[in-house]
């Protein structure tokens, strides 16, 4: 099979899969309690009203039409409205975004500074004190919940040495980085990396001990294989080896099994959004599931459906791209 | 120890003492002098940079600039959309009221400079000419009466939940320029605490352009706005904040501040961590908890008042045990509200004797709240034959001033009746809200911790859609109950009609349609370089600021 | 079941790693503690109300915390003092913390082992199928399965429970039935809708794991010869392909009970549990008492890590004894 073939019918694939998530979504509203017109409504408001607004958002319909207007919104970008707020939902999700890629990006970044020196740092001193330290700290990271950790951060930096604000953000780093480059005023800089320093660091410990683990294990299978000991004996310096060789061949397999722990990561900033009060699309998504604003929570959980099938798509055309036996399977 | 007098007497003490801290504020706000006078404030142009950077919050004595963080932020735009505290209290800047409410007392002008009711169930309004738009229009009496429309007739506008607040309204028209009638059904007393409390006004020209959902108008940016107030939108960021800033073209005195931030925070530490580092000036709902903290602050200063909101226990009477009066009554024997108050709420709240708040207009100070009184508790429940009965009580979440824990307090009292077997069952608020929506038939959920702010003022925005037929959360059935309500609805003498309200209210505490909690307490953190009192209404004014 | 090769190796790595034993430490002590809950704990978790004289909460032994109490109408520093009947002080509506503790653990294990014994016996028989059949079968039954990875785990599940509702099941405890512990709850709460929920969100990792092993058995002489000696597929599927994939499934299940219980504390700290004798309800308690009462968030979360350390260590034995290639999705 040729890679445009593969690609093509990868898409066809995620066009199926998003449908799915779209009829799985629509039928989670269709069965679930609750008369949406209370949403909307005052608690006090009179049956004609109800009825009135019931007809007006088509909730008197079948639900095979209602199904069908809402497939027909969703391939034109038309999400309905929000019921709670009434306004149009993909504005709602898409200005939400930038927040939680921020927090994505920060953790990320949190993670593969601290993780990977750690990781080889672990590997090349196998058994000894750093290697311990190195192993028992990435247990306890994968073995704590991001929201607890997240708490403790805030109860030790924030409460008790007054060192970080308890979370929200002030500021878009987009705004911050427009103000700095044009009036060279850094405050809103700072001030937006004073407040992403401690979600950024409740979100990324999971990823930190997950890839210095995978590092760990990476490097100490690679450090055995030939072309190592040949080299060495060859003579060329250690560390050179360590870092250039060694340490490429072992990224391959992390940044795989970072593909999949997306999921991880998308679940775990929905969590670390609300203990810090970060305005990101987890936030947005919970407030949704509060206050039963089914138009609102489709929107969201479509949104990172389409977003998380899309990205996996392009990781596995970059997989067939490098690897053509995986286009021919 | 927790007799009753012994506990209002704390009360007074505090409210004596509140008022006293208050007065020192005042003074010393004084001192300060004007925050005009202050011209070296580094202005950044731009709004998005100002309230985050630490540098310039940390500023403490310059009040120029004010930033007010709510647990709730309004997320709709249109002004006569939505009914609760924290969205009128940030759109009634830019949407001002047409009078000034005064808790406790009644309405004073405003907008409106004269009225006068004409006998026949319609009151004639005048209006100030020369009040402009934030557009550049004048606003004309035609423009109060489209306003009004769109409030209360589902055709026009958006399904509005004011309607509630405006129910004896029949409807208004523009009899002049600035002349309009508005017609009412009811006593022309209850109309005024009405249309005294949600007469906004909106321009006709402007609204009718705008894009809408619903017929509410949508946005989100800062040309959705256009009112009459002191304040008009420079920036807007739906959910995150809106900033506002002094109209040139306003009618009455400039206010005092060059800016006006409203944002919100659900998170009370968050909110207090907002306030500590000058990233905000006022917050609202402050935990108990969190009080000592705050107040031990050098600049910061704790202001509280006991509010309109009753929090109170729903017992839907169709439903068994709680269509025994008996029962119902040994749940309020059962709980005792006064621990609850002294325990999760830190001394933070009233107790409720009756469905109205004291300062409103028919509250009965001759009735004490029920007693905690365990035994006369069992042997109603054994007499209303309802013994061994299991109930779950369901209690919503994040809604009101620790609710949750007063409710599963409530729930474990009832629990200790040897006779009683009571569950707490912890929820979002919608259900609650869904359940208190569907009725007193609605069996689903017949036992709920609820609030409800009385803030009109009147106790008939208190009581009539919980008690009366076809009232839109009519949950408890009583003939009785609700002929003497109708009956106070269309009388006319104002202190004739004060007094059937107070008989009713005596009667209610009888009839014990709810167990009755407390008034929730306001507690706001505030830099203390603001003069400022809380209301019993929750509403936050900045004119009212020095 | 297990060969004795397998054995061997389980027992070899066991003695040589000192993690392994911890892990088996840990997770014997939370076992521990969750069974014989109503024999330890020191007061019924859901009675309310025990303050000291002043209307405050208890702190743990050995701490102090200050407040301020209404006496004589007037507001007072107040330094609250510690008690030996409450060990671990008492929360914010007065509940006793450590036996409330103790309760935590029985429903996050609660959840941990029948979460994940659905999603086991809901993926493994999905997963045989459409690896064992191949082709069509397979394809579609796959295409069902990318529609739930589509989700990340935390989002479906809390959408999920938005429509499902917190639903509990009470279940008799044996304990206080057999008359050991009057004075203790008589039954206890299973988060019905948690339960079925993060097996609804985690069976797809078993069903890949099932399919992968039925697709690589499918192909061996032996099947081969039983399908030619015309023993029905369903038959061939039981006694010859379940067997055979059990490995991974017990490996991968071991490290999903620790996802789930991380996954479980998350829905409660969001407020889905249903239940309030959870870890993950606690922490959510506490969170608006961090700055004067911090031991409410924080006991509870160190139970949580212990328990999932341990489970973990565990799990790494198993995979490093029995090196299966599997995935799977973290929960927290």
């Amino acid at each position: 099979m040729t890679f445009g073939k593969f690609l093509v019918r990868r898409l066809l694939q995620g066009v199926f899969v998003i449908w799915g998530v779209i009829t799985v979504m629509f039928a989670l509203r269709a069965v679930s309690p609750g008369d949406p017109v209370n949403l909307i409504l005052d608690q006090a408001a009179g049956e004609e009203l109800r009825q009135q607004v019931r007809e007006d958002l088509g909730l008197d319909q079948p639900m095979y039409i209602q199904y069908l207007d809402y497939l027909q919104g969703i391939v034109v970008g038309d999400f309905g409205f929000s019921y709670q707020s009434s306004r149009p939902v993909l504005p709602m999700v898409l200005e939400r975004v930038p927040a939680t890629l921020e927090l994505a990006f920060a953790a990320t970044i949190v993670a593969l500074i601290i993780s990977i020196p750690l990781g080889v740092v672990s590997a090349t001193r196998r058994n000894e004190p750093a290697d311990y330290g190195a192993t028992i700290g990435s247990l306890v990271g994968i073995s704590t919940p991001n929201f607890w950790l997240g708490l403790m951060l805030i109860l030790i930096l924030s409460v008790q040495l007054g060192l970080f604000p308890t979370g929200r953000r002030p500021v878009a780093f987009h705004d911050s980085i427009w103000i700095a480059l044009t009036t060279f005023h850094l405050g809103p800089l700072i001030t937006w990396f004073h407040h992403i320093i401690l979600p950024a660091v409740a979100l990324g410990t999971y990823f930190t001990a997950l890839i210095t683990r995978l590092t760990r294990s990476g490097m100490i299978d690679e450090l055995g294989k030939p072309y190592v000991t040949a080299t060495e004996a060859k003579g060329l310096p250690g560390v050179l080896i360590r870092y250039k060789h060694v340490l490429r061949n072992t990224m391959i397999p992390i940044i795989t099994v970072l593909g999949l722990q997306l999921g991880t990561l998308i679940g775990g900033a929905v969590i670390t959004e609300i203990v810090f009060s970060w305005p990101g699309l987890g936030d947005r998504f919970i407030a949704a599931v509060n206050n039963r604003d089914w138009p609102l929570l489709q929107g969201v959980v479509v949104f990172i459906a389409i977003s998380f099938v899309l990205i996996n798509i392009c990781v596995d055309a970059l997989y067939a791209k490098l690897n053509p036996k995986v286009a021919a399977q | 120890m927790r007799s009753d007098d012994n506990e209002t007497n704390r009360r007074k003490v505090l409210q004596l003492t509140g008022a006293g801290v208050t007065t020192g504020i005042v003074g010393l706000a004084g001192c300060l002098g004007d925050p005009d006078d202050d011209p070296t404030e580094d202005d950044d142009e731009n709004g998005d940079a100002d309230d985050g950077d630490d540098d310039d919050a940390l500023d403490q004595d310059d009040f120029d600039e004010i930033v007010i963080t709510q647990g709730e932020f309004p997320d709709v735009v249109d002004p006569v959309d939505h009914i609760t505290g924290p969205y009128f209290n940030v759109y009634d800047h830019v949407y001002e009221p047409l009078f000034d409410f005064v808790p406790g007392e009644g309405i004073e002008p405003r907008i409106v400079t004269d009225w006068e009711h004409t006998g026949d169930g319609s009151v004639e309004l005048e209006i100030q000419e020369g009040v402009m738009f934030h557009n550049g229009d004048e606003l004309m009496a035609s423009d109060i009466a489209y306003t009004m429309e769109r409030q209360i007739n589902p055709d026009v506008g958006p399904a509005s939940d004011q309607v509630a607040g405006l129910g004896s309204i029949e409807g208004a028209e523009a009899t002049g320029d600035y002349e309009l009638t508005i017609e009412y059904s009811g006593a022309p007393d209850l109309a005024e605490f009405e249309f005294g409390n949600y007469a906004r006004a909106m321009n006709e020209a402007w609204t009718e352009e705008q894009e809408t959902s619903e017929g509410a108008i949508v946005g989100d940016d800062e040309e959705i706005f256009n009112g009459t107030g002191p304040f008009e939108v420079v920036d807007f960021e739906p959910d995150v904040q809106i900033v506002l800033e002094p109209f040139d073209d306003y009618w009455g005195d400039v206010p005092d501040f060059e800016q006006v931030i409203f944002n919100g925070d659900g998170e009370s530490s968050g909110r207090v961590s907002a306030l500590r580092t000058g990233e905000s000036q006022l917050i609202d709902n402050v935990l108990p908890d969190e009080v000592p903290d705050v107040r031990d602050e050098d600049e910061l200063d704790i202001r509280e008042v006991t509010t309109f909101r009753n929090i109170f226990l729903v017992m839907k009477n169709e439903h068994e045990p709680f269509d025994s009066e008996e029962f119902r009554q040994a749940m309020n024997y059962a709980v005792d509200n006064e621990e609850i108050i002294n325990t999760v709420l830190s001394g933070y709240g009233a107790p409720m004797s009756q469905p109205t708040p004291p300062e409103v207009n028919g509250y009965n100070p001759d009735l004490d709240p029920y007693p905690h009184d365990l035994e006369q508790a069992e042997e109603l429940v054994e007499d209303s034959g309802h013994a061994g009965v299991e109930i779950t009580l369901t209690v919503p979440e994040g809604r009101y001033l620790n609710d949750a824990e007063v409710g599963q307090l409530a729930a474990d009292m009832i629990d200790d009746l040897p006779n009683v077997d009571c569950e707490a069952d912890i929820v979002e608020f919608p259900e609650v809200s869904d359940a208190n929506s569907a009725g007193v038939d609605d069996g689903e959920v017949p036992f709920y911790l609820i609030g409800w702010g009385v803030i009109t003022g009147d106790a008939d925005y208190g009581m009539a859609g919980f008690f009366m037929e076809g009232g839109g959360v009519q949950n408890f059935r009583d003939e009785e109950l609700d002929e003497a309500l109708a009956a106070s609805q269309v009388e006319e003498d104002p202190d004739e009609r004060e007094a059937l309200l107070m008989d009713i209210n005596e009667m209610a505490r009888e009839k014990a349609p709810w167990v009755f909690l407390h008034q929730q307490e306001g507690i706001y953190g505030i830099n203390d370089a603001i003069d400022w009192d809380p209301r019993e209404d929750e509403s936050i004014f900045v004119w009212d600021m020095n | 079941m297990i060969p004795e090769r397998l054995k061997a190796s389980l027992k070899r790595e066991f003695h040589q790693s000192l993690l392994a034993k911890v892990g088996l430490g840990l997770l014997i002590l939370i076992l521990f503690l969750a069974l014989f809950a109503p024999i330890l704990a020191t007061h019924d978790p859901t009675t309310s109300r025990y303050w000291d004289d002043q209307g405050n909460s208890y702190p743990p032994l050995g701490i102090t915390y200050d407040t301020e109490i209404a006496q004589e109408g007037e507001r007072v520093e107040y330094t609250v003092e510690p008690t030996t009947e409450h060990l671990l002080g008492t929360n914010n509506v007065g509940e006793d913390i450590y036996s409330k503790f103790l309760y935590g653990a029985r429903t996050s294990l609660l959840v941990g082992f029948f979460g994940t014994g659905l999603a086991v016996l809901m993926g493994v028989p999905f997963g045989l199928i459409a690896g064992y059949y191949g082709g069509r079968v397979d394809d579609s039954m796959m295409r069902v399965a990318d529609i739930m990875l589509a989700f990340p785990s935390l989002v479906l599940a809390v959408a999920l429970i938005g429509v499902l509702g917190a639903a509990t099941i009470p279940i008799p405890d044996p304990i206080v039935m057999a008359g050991f512990a009057e004075d203790m709850p008589e039954y206890m709460i299973l988060p019905g809708s948690v339960t079925i929920v993060v097996a609804l969100v985690t069976w797809v990792w078993f069903a890949r794991v099932a399919r992968g092993e039925a697709m690589a058995i499918r192909s061996e002489e032996y099947v081969k010869a039983a399908r030619s000696m015309g023993a029905s597929n369903r038959r061939i599927l039981v006694t010859h392909v379940l067997p055979n994939s059990l490995t991974p499934v017990i490996v991968l299940a071991t490290i999903q009970v620790a996802a789930i219980i991380l996954l479980e504390s998350s829905l409660s700290y969001l407020g889905f549990s249903g239940t309030t004798l959870s870890w993950g309800y606690e922490i959510q308690q506490g969170q608006a008492y961090l700055s004067t009462q911090w031991w409410i968030a924080t006991i509870p979360g160190i139970g949580i890590v212990l328990a999932v350390i341990g489970i973990n260590l565990l799990g790494d034995w198993l995979r490093d004894s029995l090196d299966p290639n599997i995935e799977g999705e973290h929960g927290g």
